[in-house]
């Protein structure tokens, strides 16, 4: 607020405010500074990815074995029947469900919803995006600040109706909401109609971010700075800035006609009153599938940055990658239909595989000129350059797994089998998460001025690496021999490969566990963060870390590249520790 | 027992470890062919991708005081080249991919046509005379019997899955189907024919295979005759979400010679006795839901061995009134079931108006009411049941 900025000294962090507790939170919770929302909305969704990897590892636990029925004798003699396997039984009272199936597909709707809606899409962004979009394009803070603060208002509202949802004891329509199934199943009672308001309103957020983030583009970069001066981030998230804003009022529509469909039985998706149900899935997915760009566009800026600042070379293809941020937005919209392969007509269904093979060029672009960033560099093994390698090699995988599923024939069998799972893991998890974990191990000490232990750090790189691929990559070969998505139950020929997936799942969080711990400890007892620890070009390390309330104390001139490591040293370096190369290259 | 196997012989290492078996069909074996071309592709591109990355990690880690080499920033012919490349790969996949697909979708002339029926959470077909399969049958069953003899001293522990229906089809027999949803959307999955569809309630989806030969090795057993005869069982999976029991949504398709074929159909198309109909309708369509030992499923129990459930007991709705367990009551029940909901019971039957033959609705009054100790064709019981009427007329 001014009147607090006022009090503030030049120099002073963002984060220094008046003393006391009340103050302070007053301070927090009716800011408009960027770095402030940035850091909220970073907490906000950290805490809905635990939500939501609680929930993950209970459909893991419950997949170790197959259910049973068991006839065995008692100590009396007598025979009896019990059910084995089962493992969620004992929620089933508390959750109000039926039987122990209800519970895990309630909890596998739980899963989903949480991390599509509630962490995945907001993820980097919202977070990350917000804290370093402005700084990066040399701006005091975005175009619209009290709308950025409302939009982080609106997401923790949409969070507390999914909450208040799952209190209720959750729904189990599936993250997709298909009808007629999601306008019939436990019709009464309206936590369904919540998680679906929940949805609707995490919408309105996204759409008043993204906004936000296109007009601050536009109009705030520093004097100096033109399109293609930007650092690859802010490309990134620019591009999923404008999916967010023409694509999100779709699925807001989509939700509401489900809501009136529930509430007033308008019919529009009934067949019984001449609706479609499959008109829903192309409402639908219409959104979705550009929302699949929403939340890998900006990991893949994360990772251009990573890349090029660890290794200290100038990114591969600067315009080439720029523009295939740009030329994936654009083809997202027209590729929903690879999701109803096995609903719609022959015609349509090969015009729909055509065009989603166009999106694969782009992606494939963007992964080669990575690559060849790499060549001839001075690379750095940190956290940071491990999580973007190891983005390389697991996104890799998601985006070649893609291609049986865009062949037509071979995804009629991989439809809504594991397959698709392992499939959209490797590219959500393995693409966006590690590019998130990357980023924010990348930009730790710029946003809150601490040095975390490398060693703690790489730990828990390595064992979420391990973790993930024993996870995930086991269920592609049950998705290939036959087992089906969203199953509580299974025959007993899965049950090896669900095992070691399970196992996968306790690596997993055991290496999450670790990243939090080392980031406790970093923010509890780390060294002093110096402002520009990886030696990077973009203007956020020019500032103080952390930064200061307006972020500059003069309003900076960009004279240089985002990547001219081969030019200039870095802010805050001294020319004896940064070599640079006798002949550097022209462009 | 005769467990559908996704085990087979003869085939190439890599393949037999993604898809565990062959594809049964052509169309499957080619489109299995189609993936492992991809998955090669995929494999090569892989490998070069992340042997480059790893070697310039190697080469070029970061050494104190040396400075990263200069290097072009973009080079034309290297980008063309590798946009070239994949696009005209995709290509490739993308025109194999339609014809795989024409394949697995479009039946031959001649293809039998089979009409499936889906509703939670079970799965009917019915045959081109009309008749359908009563058969089931008990998978992954498991028992230590074996071990017991051999001196084990573990308690005798029997594991039974669950039982499922078995549909017949004949060998080297090209089979279409026609598939509709009473209820929300299932989808129609025979992993080893390597295709699906969404069976949708507001119109017909199908699509074609053909059956494979019997090698004289395969033999399943019959539950009919307790005998092996030549056979060949698959899985068939419900893919698409559809509530509580959709993992539990799955049939066998049986490969059996024509002979077998054609007399099981014959004599599922001949008259029978009342309850035994219903007895089998009962274990293939209501059994995932109904129990007959009292237990409550997802719907209520047929037996009346709590005392106050099953034919000709009072039912309390779950609008308040209550309402007599007679004929009439069950029938509009299966007819109309969410007319008369039982309190404690959701809305969540299917109608199968137009579903059921007179004679199907018929058998299964019968075998519920042969499960009530208050069953009016046992003659011990008139008395009990003529109380029942009694009462069934006063409430009107």
């Amino acid at each position: 607020m001014s009147s607090t900025d006022h009090a503030h000294h030049e120099g002073e962090s963002y984060f220094d405010g008046p003393p006391g507790v009340l103050s302070k939170v007053w301070q927090w919770m009716s800011t408009v500074d960027h770095k402030k929302i940035g850091v909220m909305y970073l907490f906000a969704v950290l805490f809905m990815f635990f939500l939501g990897g609680v929930s993950a590892l209970a459909v893991r636990y419950e997949l170790l074995d197959p259910v049973r029925t068991v006839e065995t004798m008692n100590e009396a003699g007598e025979m009896i029947q019990y059910t084995s396997g089962e493992r969620l039984a004992g929620l089933t009272n508390i959750m109000g469900a039926k039987n122990a199936n209800e519970v895990y597909n309630r909890i596998f709707t739980l899963h989903g919803a949480i991390m599509v809606f509630m962490f995945i899409i907001p993820s980097i962004p919202a977070s990350l995006g917000n804290f370093f979009l402005p700084i990066m394009l040399g701006a005091k803070d975005v175009a619209f600040p009290r709308l950025n603060l409302l939009s982080w208002y609106i997401y923790v509202i949409g969070c507390l109706f999914g909450v208040f949802s799952i209190l209720l004891g959750g729904v189990d329509t599936g993250w997709t909401f298909y009808t007629p199934y999601s306008t019939t199943t436990d019709a009464d009672h309206w936590r369904v109609i919540l998680m679906i308001l929940a949805a609707f309103i995490l919408g309105f957020s996204s759409i008043l971010t993204g906004m936000n983030f296109v007009v601050t583009v536009h109009k705030l970069r520093a004097p100096g700075m033109g399109w293609f001066d930007m650092p690859l981030f802010i490309w990134g998230v620019y591009a999923t800035a404008i999916i967010q804003v023409l694509a999100t009022p779709v699925v807001g529509i989509t939700l509401l006609l489900l809501v009136f469909e529930r509430v007033m039985h308008i019919g529009i998706f009934d067949p019984s009153m001449g609706g479609d149900p499959v008109l829903y899935q192309h409402f639908f997915w219409f959104y979705s599938h550009p929302v699949v760009y929403v939340m890998i566009l900006p990991g893949m800026g994360i990772i251009s940055e990573l890349i090029a600042v660890h290794s200290r070379k100038h990114i591969f293809g600067y315009r080439a990658i720029a523009f295939s941020s740009l030329g994936i937005a654009a083809v997202s919209f027209l590729v929903w239909g690879h999701h109803i392969f096995t609903a719609m007509g022959e015609l349509a269904a090969v015009l729909f595989s055509g065009l989603t093979f166009l999106v694969a060029i782009p992606t494939a672009i963007k992964v080669f000129n990575w690559i060849a960033t790499l060549y001839k560099g001075s690379i750095a093994i940190n956290t940071p350059m491990l999580y973007g390698l190891i983005f390389l090699f697991t996104f890799s995988i998601g985006g070649l797994t893609g291609l049986p599923l865009a062949t037509l024939a071979t995804d009629l069998h991989l439809h809504d089998t594991y397959y698709v799972v392992a499939h959209f893991h490797y590219t959500m998890m393995g693409g966006t998460v590690m590019a998130f974990m990357g980023g924010l191990h990348h930009w730790w000490p710029k946003m809150f001025g601490k040095m975390y232990s490398e060693k703690g750090a790489i730990t828990g790189t390595v064992l979420v690496f391990i973790g993930f691929n024993l996870t995930f990559f086991t269920q592609f070969f049950l998705g290939t021999q036959g087992m089906p998505r969203r199953y509580a139950n299974y025959v007993d020929e899965f049950q090896t490969l669900h095992i070691i997936s399970t196992y996968g799942s306790w690596i997993l969080l055991l290496g999450f566990l670790v990243h939090l711990g080392t980031f406790i400890v970093s923010l509890i007892a780390g060294d002093k963060a110096p402002p520009n620890p990886w030696g990077g070009l973009t203007l956020e390390w020019e500032t103080e870390s952390p930064p200061i309330e307006h972020n500059f104390h003069h309003e900076p001139v960009v004279t240089h590249g985002p990547y001219d490591f081969d030019k200039v040293v870095p802010p805050h370096w001294d020319p004896k520790d940064y070599p640079l190369p006798e002949n550097p290259s022209s462009h | 027992m005769n467990t559908p196997t996704l085990a087979s012989a003869n085939m190439p290492f890599f393949q037999k470890l993604i898809f565990g078996s062959h594809g049964a069909s052509e169309a499957a074996a080619w489109s299995d062919g189609l993936f492992m071309m991809i998955t090669w592709f995929s494999a090569f591109c892989f490998i070069i991708l992340m042997g480059l990355m790893v070697a310039f990690v190697i080469i070029y880690r970061r050494r104190p005081g040396v400075a990263a080499q200069p290097s072009p920033h973009h080079n034309l012919n290297l980008e063309i080249l590798w946009t070239v490349v994949p696009s005209a790969s995709m290509l490739v996949f993308f025109v194999l991919g339609v014809r795989g697909y024409a394949m697995k979708m479009v039946a031959p002339d001649a293809a039998m046509e089979l009409k499936v029926d889906a509703w939670k959470w079970a799965w009917k077909v019915t045959y081109p005379n009309g008749a359908s399969s009563p058969e089931t049958n008990f998978l992954s069953f498991q028992s230590n019997m074996d071990e017991l003899e051999a001196g084990s001293t573990d308690p005798w522990m029997e594991t039974k899955g669950l039982e499922y229906p078995v549909f017949y089809v004949p060998e080297d027999t090209a089979v279409s189907l026609r598939m509709n949803s009473q209820d929300v959307i299932h989808s129609f999955w025979i992993p080893e024919f390597r295709t699906k569809m969404d069976v949708i309630p507001n119109r017909y989806t199908g699509y074609a295979f053909h059956t494979p030969k019997l090698r004289d090795s395969e033999t399943v057993l019959d539950t009919t005759s307790m005998m092996q005869i030549p056979g060949r069982d698959m899985w068939i999976f419900c893919a698409e979400y559809c509530g509580d029991e959709h993992s539990r949504m799955a049939a066998t398709l049986r490969i059996v010679p024509q002979e077998t074929y054609d007399a099981k159909i014959k004599e599922w198309g001949t008259p029978k006795d009342p309850i035994v109909l219903g007895e089998s309708l009962y274990k293939t369509m209501c059994k995932i839901c109904h129990s007959v030992d009292g237990t409550p499923g997802t719907g209520p129990t047929w037996s009346s061995t709590n005392g106050s459930t099953g034919f000709g007991y009072e039912a309390a709705l779950a609008n308040g009134q209550s309402v007599m367990r007679d004929d009439n009551y069950y029938r509009r029940s299966i007819l109309d079931p969410n007319a008369e909901v039982v309190t404690g019971f959701v809305p969540s039957m299917p109608a199968f108006q137009g579903q059921l033959s007179e004679d199907d609705i018929h058998g299964l009054i019968m075998y519920i009411q042969s499960l009530s100790d208050r069953n009016p064709n046992a003659s011990e019981s008139g008395e009990e049941n003529q109380q029942a009427d009694d009462s069934a007329g006063s409430e009107g």
